[in-house]
């Protein structure tokens, strides 16, 4: 059977009948039709000189530089075919044997158009031609108008006021109008209405807490380590709070980068905001931290690596990650200059700076806070301590042994360290009644200690940030090496801090601008990034706002800019946006305001022509109508706490912990669960404790990030318990009696639900359903609450 | 499409992602995998050393050990400790298992062991990161994750993927052990109790009447749906309005599913759950026999965290431990294939790592370390070769040496019991296809039927 198979072969010429049926039958399995796997299809000569996505899958004449040849003998992984046996003995020699018998088509120094765009400095181009020019309101427009022109379409018609109105709010603020907000909006006669509310909704300080989560997602954010100890990072939150001002106040985006890559480095001589700057810094420490790893020179390792790959995907949309192993497979990153540019990073240590509060961090509540629950803590040692000395008496009076006896010491060692459960499992005596209550106060005490300890350390004035070890302080910085794989063991070359060898063009070290009492690289890193030069980071930065407004960004791969990534649908509008972006000093809320006030967001998620359009552009990436999204997680909570009157509006500090139940909070051997006042608690989500280990159950439910890795967007899944998050839940219970509450008193109880958490009146059907369930009195009421916040049209945003 | 209208949940990333679908004939519909939190002793249980009995509180020369990724662990010295229990032979197979596993024995004949499992990391929260997500990080999805979303789910009115920790003592960073990392969040575990309310937020609240909720359906049936007559174009409304009519399924359904009460009293019997030492294991190796009968495709139960850490004394903690776990377990085998379902399910059984065959030389009670080295686990059902066995470690039972296996190989062999290949199963993420098993594992062939 073989043999024949090798005979068959040896007589094939490619572009012959007789190869292609033998590929098809080898690989046809994945390898065809319009869903081929890789995009490559075995079905024509065609297709296969044409490949699939990592290029053709044959260079006629050149059998062994194929990628079909490279593929099937495992020089190239995956092997193919995959998860099979390799093909039978001679086909491959027999394939390669009939490509090199191909002409060899004369190959010119092949230019990726995708990087020769990318890697040019973004310039604002002339507007395009259009036939509607009465459309447009702004630039933007124009771009898109001219596209979907070209494509014989139109734009769909503008959405309602009230719609509109919901939407800028849900947008910039993350809570929607109330309904005095709502009618006045709609009865303001100035052409120049829809603008103020922009300009006011910018200005408004929830704008800094809503972008700022943006922010958080895309920094990997968390208030923990992880891993087993998930130790808490207890001023974490004043990194969360600098963002939330840093937007407020519109800090340039440029120096938002520096601050946060080397805010210890800074250049300007301005003491305000020293301490911000160092705050900032916190950026460089988020990654997941194995406190108790066992190799140190590994976890320094670790920190490095994610530095390296989140400052590649969060400010270069460049996935440098990937090159950490080895040479980047789609994007120009060779390894080395992975480890190039980790070397920016090599003097970093981690440090938890003391910086004063800033005067908006309210320093007299902090010190107040510090020193009460520090006092508490001290009262509660002494109280433990008392305790401690019972339990000791007891154990000794029990087991007949002196102060002296070793199972004496294990017993108190355990009393420190372990919890209830634990205890009982090393020392199963415990469980004996006589035990039970002493032991149970002794823990409650200790817990109660271990409170205050945890909540005065939130309270300290100092940062989580990181510093340099460099001379003088150290005789140098250390140096860097490639590692082959990844691996530490494996040392390569050693290299010197450089910048993107694709982006720069060349590969010499990096100018390190002053050497002080840090070393200047990350400075240098940083204002390479945030030069006007720089081709990627304003591109980077205007496509996530573009996203932040529309749910999808111009690249839909937000942190993925290269070949792998999506193309951008309007790389001219891109360019123009980003040019913009730096003319206008970086300023992230001119750019808001641009792409709020353009016709293209004002439009309808509706339009006329949907169902021909939906066919030919079934994801709306020409932009012709207004897509839909969905309220993510923080936004869907807070905006249930805004409608009900009780979201606590106080900005700032600590965390808040929400919470849990009890046998989670008990569950833990490293840390208690304490959680905040109720009034705390119904603060916006942004101030919620970001625990690796402990996430809100609700925003787990609805797609929040897990806070391990950046999160560039969120996913929009819809499941089950979201439903059930939503009918049964506390919040949209609690919530729903409160608002019930709220309208009870009101003319008009059905209607005014309405408008607090839909911004309308009720149609004729729902105010009759609604009547149904209110004549139930206030519990029906509440359900009339409870239904209106598991309304499609409460979640979605039009 | 038409396959999806089946799922837990939808998502339009997850449409566009995959149509969900074995890649070649499944053996097993689903899994059963039983997480011995903490790491079992290989050479108490399945990996009998008897020339540890001959050097036993012998000195170890560890010298020669360059690489241990627990240098602190091995800088003091250390003497050999022989098992504390006695091994016999079980079976048609003959198989040896100590007497620590009395009941677990009696099913040798079904089980596919393997003695040559290793791992990357010797810390507890990477380790059973590992074993759960394939990488020693956090941030990757769970195996059950994976398993959902290459497969769907079978059923129309539970999760199809469910974990069931031990409150008494939850997994290092909890829900992670059983997330979907950067997959759609439908994919992740959902968690079940024991209780009244065994998925979070399933009751409805007590203090509204039952006429008041129908009325609330119906309202929310009727509103949502003449909002959505003039957007009928967007299929995620539709798609949250069926995520409703689910939920509402599962409010009458799981309680019948999870019911234990009705079950005959020897099978609870049989369970342990007339014993307080066995009946929270018991329990849940119980609702995860109702739960695949159901039509879950992935169940996890976990020991307490930690539970199997024998370093203090060897004997009384695994002793405490197969107490805990052995009738339950032997129990779980017994009833899945006299119900003829142990053909079609795949039981894992496995800690995150193995242990070592020393102790701390000044250490009175002998324990046993962590050995990232060699674990036995095992495999049952789900058209794995009973009775057989693979993998050999050296005579003092410190590494595997023969038909070495890495966790990676025993998460590609569960994909491919159920119809999976670990190298197609990907997701892009972050710059490229990400897979449970990284660069690709290697089915335990040796294991299969």
């Amino acid at each position: 059977m073989r043999l024949c198979i090798i005979v068959v072969f040896s007589s094939v010429v490619f572009g012959q009948e007789p190869l292609l049926p033998l590929l098809k039958q080898q690989c046809g399995g994945c390898h065809t039709g319009a869903q081929a796997e890789g995009g490559l299809s075995m079905d024509s000569m065609e297709a296969l000189r044409k490949g699939g996505k990592h290029g053709p899958a044959l260079t006629p004449g050149a059998g062994g530089a194929s990628l079909l040849v490279q593929h099937m003998t495992g020089e190239k992984t995956p092997r193919m075919p995959l998860g099979s046996p390799p093909v039978v003995a001679g086909m491959v020699e027999a394939v390669r044997a009939a490509i090199d018998s191909m002409p060899a088509t004369p190959t010119v120094a092949k230019k990726d158009a995708h990087f020769e765009w990318l890697l040019r400095v973004p310039t604002a181009g002339a507007l395009p031609p259009t036939n509607r020019a009465g459309w447009i309101k702004n630039p933007i427009d124009a771009f898109v108008l001219a596209s979907l022109e070209k494509q014989g379409m139109t734009p769909s018609g503008e959405a309602s006021r009230r719609t509109l109105l919901r939407r800028i709010y849900f947008d910039l603020v993350g809570v929607p109008p109330t309904p005095e907000e709502t009618r006045a909006f709609e009865a303001d006669q100035d052409p120049k209405a829809y603008d103020k509310a922009v300009d006011r909704l910018l200005a408004d300080p929830r704008y800094g807490e809503r972008w700022g989560r943006h922010w958080l997602d895309l920094v990997r954010y968390a208030e923990s380590d992880g891993f087993a100890i998930d130790g808490e990072r207890p001023t974490a939150w004043r990194y969360r709070d600098y963002v939330i001002r840093a937007l407020n106040r519109d800090k340039p985006y440029n120096v938002f980068v520096q601050e946060q890559i080397a805010g210890d480095e800074y250049r300007g001589k301005n003491a305000a905001g020293a301490g911000d700057r160092l705050v900032a810094l916190g950026f460089l420490r988020f990654a997941p931290w194995e406190a108790d790893a066992n190799s140190k020179k590994q976890l320094r390792q670790d920190l490095l690596n994610d530095i390296t790959g989140t400052v590649g995907s969060v400010f270069l949309g460049i996935t440098t990650g990937c090159a950490q192993c080895h040479d980047h497979k789609y994007d120009p990153i060779p390894q080395k200059d992975y480890y190039r540019l980790q070397a920016f990073f090599a003097g970093t240590a981690i440090a938890d700076l003391p910086v004063a509060f800033d005067e908006v961090e309210r320093p007299k509540e902090m010190k107040r806070r510090l020193r009460q629950h520090e006092d508490a803590a001290e009262a509660a040692e002494v109280e433990l301590a008392g305790l401690r000395e019972g339990l000791k008496k007891h154990y000794m009076a029990l087991m007949k042994v002196g102060p002296a006896d070793e199972g004496l010491k294990k017993f108190l060692g355990k009393l420190n360290t372990r919890n209830l459960f634990f205890l009982e499992q090393d020392l199963p005596l415990v469980k004996e009644p006589e035990w039970r209550e002493p032991l149970k106060t002794y823990f409650a005490v200790r817990d109660g200690m271990q409170r205050e300890v945890e909540l005065a350390r939130r309270f300290q004035a100092s940062a989580y940030a990181v510093r340099d070890v460099a001379p003088p302080a150290a005789p140098e910085v250390p140096d860097t090496y490639v590692l082959s794989g990844g691996d530490l063991a494996a040392r390569g070359e050693k290299v010197d801090a450089g910048f993107l060898t694709c982006v720069t063009g060349e590969s010499k070290p990096a100018e390190i601008p002053f050497a002080g009492g840090s070393n200047g690289r990350r400075l240098a890193l940083a204002e390479w990034i945030t030069s006007e030069k720089n081709p990627l980071t304003a591109r980077v930065m205007v496509n996530r706002l573009w996203q932040g407004h529309w749910g999808e960004g111009l690249v839909r791969t937000p942190s993925d800019f290269g070949k792998n990534g999506d193309a951008p649908s309007h790389p001219e509008l891109l360019d123009w946006l980003a040019a913009e972006f730096v003319a206008k000093n970086w300023s992230l809320k001119a750019m808001h305001r641009l792409m709020l006030t353009s016709a293209t967001y004002r439009q309808a998620s509706v339009h006329p022509e949907q169902e021909q359009y939906a066919a030919k552009d079934p994801t709306n990436r020409m932009l012709w109508r207004m897509n839909w999204q969905r309220l993510d997680a923080e936004a869907l909570r807070d905006s249930i706490l805004a409608v009900s009157g009780r979201l606590n509006p106080t900005m700032g500090g600590p965390p808040v912990m929400f919470s849990v139940p009890d046998d989670i909070a008990q569950g833990f051997e490293f840390f208690k669960w304490f959680p905040s006042s109720d009034e705390e608690q119904r603060r916006r989500s942004v101030y919620l404790i970001q625990r690796r280990s402990v996430l809100l159950p609700m925003a787990e439910t609805f797609d929040a990030p897990n806070l391990s890795t950046s999160c560039a967007r969120r996913l929009t899944t819809i499941v089950a318990p979201q439903a059930l998050t939503l009918l049964n839940g506390t919040l949209t219970r609690t919530e729903a009696g409160h608002l019930a509450e709220r309208v009870a008193g009101t003319a008009d109880p059905v209607g005014e639900a309405f408008w607090r958490v839909l911004g309308r009146a009720p149609t004729a059907a729902e105010r009759a359903q609604g009547e149904k369930l209110a004549a139930q009195g206030t519990v029906g009421l509440a359900s009339l609450g409870a239904v209106l916040f598991n309304l499609n049209e409460f979640l979605f945003v039009e | 499409m038409d396959r999806r209208q089946f799922l837990f949940g939808l998502s339009s990333a997850a449409l566009s992602q995959l149509e969900a679908g074995t890649h070649h004939a499944a053996k097993a519909d689903a899994c059963i995998f039983l997480a011995m939190l903490g790491g079992v002793s290989q050479i108490d249980t399945f990996d009998p050393k008897p020339k540890l009995t001959e050097l036993n509180g012998k000195i170890m020369d560890w010298s020669k050990e360059k690489k241990t990724d627990q240098p602190n662990l091995f800088a003091k010295p250390r003497k050999f400790v022989a098992s504390p229990f006695q091994f016999q032979k079980y079976g048609k197979c003959g198989r040896e298992v100590s007497e620590l596993l009395p009941e677990t024995a009696r099913w040798v004949d079904e089980l596919a062991i393997c003695r040559s499992v290793q791992s990357d990391n010797g810390n507890h929260p990477a380790a059973v990161f590992q074993m759960n997500t394939g990488f020693i990080i956090p941030g990757n999805p769970s195996v059950g994750a994976w398993v959902t979303y290459g497969l769907g789910t079978a059923n129309k009115n539970l999760p199809s993927f469910v974990a069931m920790p031990d409150y008494r003592s939850i997994p290092f960073s909890g829900a992670q052990q059983w997330g979907s990392g950067y997959l759609p969040a439908e994919y992740q575990g959902t968690v079940l109790r024991a209780g009244s309310e065994p998925i979070r937020d399933l009751v409805s609240p007590k203090d509204v009447p039952a006429g008041l909720l129908e009325a609330e359906r119906e309202a929310l049936r009727g509103m949502n749906g003449a909002f959505g007559v003039l957007r009928a174009d967007n299929p995620e409304l539709r798609a949250r309005m069926d995520s409703y009519e689910l939920a509402y399924r599962m409010q009458l359904e799981v309680p019948r599913v999870l019911s234990i009460d009705a079950e005959p009293a020897a099978v609870k019997e049989a369970y342990g759950l007339n014993d307080p030492v066995t009946a929270s294991f018991g329990r849940r190796c119980l609702m995860a026999r109702k739960l695949v009968e159901a039509g879950v495709r992935f169940v996890e139960i976990f020991t307490p965290s930690q539970s199997w850490d024998a370093h203090g004394d060897i004997k009384k903690n695994h002793e405490k431990n197969a107490r805990e776990t052995d009738k339950p377990i032997a129990a779980l085998l017994a009833d899945l294939k006299q119900r003829g379902m142990l053909e079609r399910t795949l039981v894992v059984n496995m800690g995150e790592f193995g242990r070592t065959p020393d102790t701390p030389a000044e250490q009175e009670t002998p324990g046993r370390d962590h050995n990232t080295r060699c674990q036995s686990m095992w495999f049952a059902g789900g058209g794995m070769k009973g009775g057989s066995m693979i993998g050999t470690t050296d005579e003092i039972g410190h590494k595997a040496v023969e038909n070495v296996y890495h966790m990676h190989d025993v998460h590609a062999t569960i994909l491919h019991q159920m119809g999976l290949n670990d190298l197609r199963l990907t997701y892009y993420f972050g710059g490229r296809n990400r897979r449970l098993t990284d660069l690709g594992g290697r089915v335990i062939k040796e294991l299969v039927a």
